[in-house]
């Protein structure tokens, strides 16, 4: 008797969800504005990257959002944390010397890779982000192959402020002299798909990866601090 | 003054190093040799050899030669081709009904002195295969082995350690 009854339950369930899904039509795009972004956003905003213009410069102001709230979450991490007292110099064990060399050989080049990740944000899949996280993702590496070495707290922070300094300038200028939004793209264009070109777009993706970059190495500084 | 000369003799080989593998990254990530790209890349690549090449002080690489490249080349293809034929022995192992396998750890020895050779030969140790590189102790490399043929440590290093070592020894002289 169960059994039954949750086959027709289950039947029941799967008509109701194909009854829905079938009067939407498929490979038609419902909104405006997805078919808007796809057709001008390349003459508008100069970037080869649809997700970029879309992330940077259609919903700019969302981003901001965004930043403030890793922002928020790192000083709120690093406020609960900072109640415990500082130890000085922690006494670790020395990696073993396959990581340590490893380490020392990688750091430069996975700094590398993150540059170019967030330089390229507007060209190919990647960005501010994407680029940051990466970067933080070597300061990992130095935490677990070399241990004992520390990131310098205050450079740290200079370079946070500043990539979140950078964003805000920008785009109020843009709002003051390049139209009519936030970071409206007031530099010249340039050809599509070469590295100089979408504008504003390539400084606030470098800054924005500066900024992620610092802060989750920070928020991993803090972890480690914990542990 | 002397030693003074002697650091900046290495800084300058340290920053040429750090700078020639991050150019070729920056080409290889890049695919083009579009001049913005080449300078955006050289200037990153400057920067960052600028001030990290501290790190690469003591890594102990050895002076660029023709022999050590081309020696570097025919490792590369010994390497691929002992990771392949250490596959087909581990595949034999899994796959055969009585699994024969006889783990355990081993210890062998090597006569390699700088930091960045020692780790190239135990990461090949462990990309092979059946062999995993645990620790490095001074000279002495604790191995997992898959099937241990021989416990005896000259044995063992003739086994796993010396068909790499004999190119590294070349390249890392």
């Amino acid at each position: 008797m169960r059994k039954i009854f949750s086959v027709i339950l289950l039947i029941i369930i799967c008509w109701g969800i194909i009854l829905s899904l079938y009067k939407i039509p498929f490979g038609i795009p419902k909104t405006k504005v997805g078919e808007y972004y796809l057709n001008k956003g390349k003459e508008e905003t100069g970037a080869a990257n649809i997700v970029t213009s879309v992330v940077l410069n259609y919903r700019g102001f969302d981003t901001l959002g965004e930043v403030t709230v890793l922002f928020i979450a790192a000083i709120g991490l690093g406020a609960v944390l900072a109640t415990l007292k500082k130890k000085g110099k922690r006494k670790v064990e020395q990696a073993s010397l396959i990581l340590y060399t490893g380490c020392r050989f990688l750091f430069p080049l996975i700094l590398l890779f993150g540059a170019y990740v967030f330089i390229h944000g507007h060209l190919t899949p990647g960005g501010g982000f994407q680029g940051g996280a990466i970067i933080a993702s070597a300061f990992v590496l130095v935490y677990l192959g070399c241990r004992g070495k520390r990131i310098n707290e205050v450079s740290s922070k200079t370079t946070e402020s500043l990539g979140g300094l950078i964003f805000i300038v920008i785009g109020l200028i843009g709002l003051a002299i390049g139209g009519h939004y936030f970071l409206s793209n007031f530099l010249p264009k340039g050809e599509l798909n070469t590295l100089f070109s979408a504008g504003i777009i390539p400084i606030i993706y470098i800054a924005i990866g500066f900024k992620v970059g610092s802060e989750l190495a920070g928020v991993i500084d803090n972890l480690f601090e914990e542990s | 003054m002397l030693k003074k000369n002697v650091e900046n003799k290495y800084w300058v080989k340290n920053f040429l190093y750090l700078f020639f593998f991050l150019i070729i990254i920056w080409l290889a990530l890049t695919s083009t040799f579009q001049w913005e790209e080449l300078i955006v890349g050289i200037l990153i690549s400057f920067l960052l050899a600028l001030f990290l090449n501290k790190n690469y002080l003591k890594l102990g690489f050895p002076p660029l030669s023709i022999k050590r490249i081309a020696v570097s080349i025919v490792y590369f293809i010994v390497l691929f081709f002992e990771i392949i034929k250490a596959n087909f022995d581990v595949a034999y192992r899994v796959i055969h009904p009585k699994m024969p396998i006889k783990p355990g750890i081993v210890v062998i020895k090597t006569g390699l002195k700088q930091d960045i050779a020692k780790m190239i030969l135990a990461n090949s140790i462990t990309l092979t295969p059946g062999t995993f590189t645990l620790d490095i102790i001074e000279d002495k490399l604790l191995i997992h082995w898959i099937n241990v043929k021989t416990e005896g440590l000259e044995e063992a290093t003739k086994i796993i350690g010396e068909r790499f070592e004999k190119y590294l020894k070349v390249i890392f002289a």
